[in-house]
């Protein structure tokens, strides 16, 4: 408990210092935006904005890019409220219960739960994060190559059973997703792979420019396609105190809220969306006012979006402590270390202090400044829709070409990057879920390199994977997650989670 | 039978991407589990691709209905027509002007007469233009420095929305010339010419 503090104090004292909390209020500040934003996700900012965090200390880089990610579940909630607009797609649910408040007038209630409720389980999860970061370090430290090697299989697995739509599809996009990650030099013989005997290729296929191509200007141009939803702001946003009645209404649902989206956060493959999405079901169910919903039920508003809040930052939990990215935006968050020259495992709680500490301190720092950025700052944040679409693209493709070409000082990179728009274009039109893909291709090599060692160790008996009692569990857990997801009657309820 | 066409499709991208790797990874020495060579993993990871897209090919015949989007016949042809120029326009500009060969000009050019001709059926307009706007911008942004590369993106990647209008487009263009300055080129100073070398 005292190291505990001991770090905490350590976290605080490199999280306070002046350039952090610049780059922590500049995450905050970006992710509200592009929260309150439709049609650009956190994804495709963060992929955005990765190359501009190449120049400072990976702390300050992952801080930012943390910032923008809790930041946008804030965000996302603003318009859903006011607009019945989710800027994002955790937002999806705020809109049922949410809108409908807004139109009884109580929108300024709805605006106040939400985003208290947002820091009360922000903060609940920052402190799970740094009691649980160094237990699960210690644990992963004694894993072998067999259990690591299983362990990514079943994030993989996970983050595939997850995903919207068809689960042998997205299972069938993980699988891609390795497969892309296998362009390159061969680690153990220096052999290329896959690189047409392409110089640039040689390094393997530019995480950024997958990442912006697929879900930056894929996304674009599917936004075209589609006609602009304009909304006018109706009703009023009204008082932001809460009555009585609604805070005893509304604190069960957050507590609820935080304990379910924090539990849904650390399974990989979980995050922000699916626990908003459960929290409203359970919410439903549980709560009180649960006869109310859809006529503007509190509980509706204040469940979910403590529960995505609180995910949002436990999903931190797997990358910190075992290298093993949840989601699409973790993955990220990898290929951010990667080029900062941090390998993302266990180790890096040691051997990074003022990495992991002051990230979770900055959390809950930011966490602080959103609360501010959100509530008196509602107005301007409503005005910011008003911009229309055809002055934002411009902007965002603007964004993607230079920034992936300063990665390397390369054209190839922005040739690479239109050619994953066009297979994200694909992916799109085909409804082939793209998350997984990039969870696949980030934890690709790292498998590679795990299988490797594990069949040496073992001389190549592939028996290694059950005998050994971590690998044996989690391959178990693998395999009742793809089977569960195959009876009907399951996949039937996960869809109808993932419609809202 | 109901045939679903998006899951029909996505079997035969994931059977003709897990066909290619396989493929080419006969030119890798595969070795042993104990040791294993450079090809074991992809033979691994792409056998397994193909595996899952003949299940998916399986499930497409009774998941459906769901239908592709209709494509008109121009569509068909501007995407056909696009993809052959382009394929055609890299080896003829390698080989009529080997200059073109260093910095990737070669392959940004046929990329973008591929996009240009994809961009006259209006089914794939948008995409085309999005796209050749991108692409003008690799290869203008060496000689033409920074700022020329930009505005050609901005000006063509605005014809994709035909509520754009001249005005509007030259204010994003200023606009996004001064902020890319500000962030790139005076905070960040990332290694680019700005203005054009010809």
């Amino acid at each position: 408990m005292e190291l505990l503090f001991e770090n905490l104090a350590h976290g605080f004292g490199v999280a306070l210092s002046l350039n952090n909390l610049l780059f922590a209020l500049l995450g905050a500040f970006i992710g509200t935006a592009i929260g309150v934003l439709p049609g650009i996700g956190p994804v495709a900012t963060i992929s955005l904005l990765l190359p501009i965090t190449f120049g400072q200390p990976a702390t300050t880089a992952i801080i930012m890019l943390a910032g923008i990610y809790y930041g946008a579940q804030y965000g996302g909630s603003t318009t859903a409220i006011l607009l019945n607009l989710p800027g994002e797609v955790s937002a999806v649910v705020t809109t049922l219960e949410g809108y409908k408040m807004a139109r009884n007038g109580r929108a300024g209630a709805a605006l106040a739960i939400a985003a208290l409720g947002s820091f009360f389980a922000g903060s609940v999860a920052t402190i799970l994060v740094a009691a649980s970061g160094p237990l699960l370090t210690d644990i992963a430290l004694s894993f072998g190559p067999a259990d690591y090697f299983s362990l990514m299989l079943l994030g993989l697995v996970i983050s595939a059973v997850l995903a919207q739509g068809s689960v042998v599809k997205s299972v069938g996009m993980v699988v891609l997703g390795v497969a892309l990650g296998l362009v390159g030099t061969d680690v153990q013989t220096g052999q290329q792979r896959f690189t047409f005997g392409i110089p640039e290729l040689s390094d393997g296929l530019n995480f950024a420019a997958i990442a912006m191509g697929v879900f930056g200007i894929g996304e674009i141009i599917l936004n075209l396609e589609r006609p602009e939803v304009r909304s006018v702001l109706s009703a009023k946003v009204g008082s932001l105190f809460l009555t009585k009645e609604e805070w005893k209404r509304a604190i069960p649902s957050v507590l609820r809220g935080t304990l379910l989206g924090s539990a849904l956060g650390i399974l990989p493959g979980g995050g922000a969306s699916l626990a908003s999405f459960g929290s409203y079901m359970m919410e439903r169910k549980m709560s009180k006012g649960g006869k109310d919903f859809g006529t503007g039920a509190i509980e509706g508003v204040a469940g979910p979006e403590a529960a995505n809040n609180a995910a949002a930052q436990t999903s931190f939990i797997p990358l910190l402590t075992l290298g093993i990215p949840s989601n699409a935006v973790m993955a990220l968050m990898v290929g951010a270390l990667i080029i900062q020259g941090i390998q993302p495992g266990p180790r890096m709680v040691e051997s990074q202090p003022d990495l992991f500490w002051g990230l979770i301190c900055s959390m809950w720092i930011g966490n602080v400044m959103l609360l501010v950025i959100n509530l008196p700052m509602i107005g301007m944040w409503v005005k910011l829709l008003q911009v229309p679409y055809k002055y934002m693209y411009p902007a965002i493709l603007t964004f993607c070409a230079i920034g992936v070409y300063s990665i390397n000082n390369n054209v190839f990179d922005v040739y690479q990057t239109v050619f994953f728009a066009v297979l994200g274009y694909a992916f799109a039109k085909l409804k082939m879920e793209p998350a997984p893909l990039l969870v696949g291709f980030v934890l690709g090599p790292m498998m590679e390199e795990h299988l490797r060692r594990a069949m040496l160790l073992s001389r190549g008996d592939p028996m290694v994977f059950v005998e050994r009692p971590i690998s044996a569990v989690l391959l178990v857990i693998a395999a009742l997650a793809l089977g569960l997801m195959l009876l009907p009657g399951l996949r039937k309820r996960k869809e109808e989670a993932m419609a809202g | 039978m109901r045939i679903n066409g998006k899951d029909f499709a996505s079997a035969l991208l994931l059977l003709a991407l897990a066909g290619l790797g396989l493929w080419l990874n006969t030119d890798h020495t595969l070795g042993s589990a104990r040791r294993m060579g450079p090809g074991y993993m992809p033979m691994l990871t792409f056998g397994l691709e193909f595996l899952l897209g003949l299940a998916v090919l399986g499930i497409s015949l009774f998941s459906g209905p769901d239908p592709l989007e209709r494509w008109t016949k121009i569509d068909f042809v501007g995407l056909f027509l696009g993809v052959a120029v382009g394929l055609v326009a890299y080896p003829v500009l390698v080989s009529v002007a080997p200059a073109l060969g260093n910095n990737w000009y070669a392959l940004g050019i046929a990329m973008m007469i591929g996009f240009g001709v994809m961009a006259i059926s209006p089914g794939w307009r948008k995409m085309a233009l999005i796209l050749a706007g991108m692409t003008v911008f690799g290869v203008l942004l060496d000689r033409g420095g920074l700022f020329l590369a930009i505005a050609a993106m901005v000006v063509i990647a605005a014809l994709a929305d035909p509520e754009h209008r001249p005005l509007g487009v030259l204010g994003s263009v200023v606009f996004l010339i001064v902020v890319c300055w500000w962030v790139f080129i005076y905070e960040l100073d990332i290694r680019v010419n700005i203005w054009p070398t010809f």
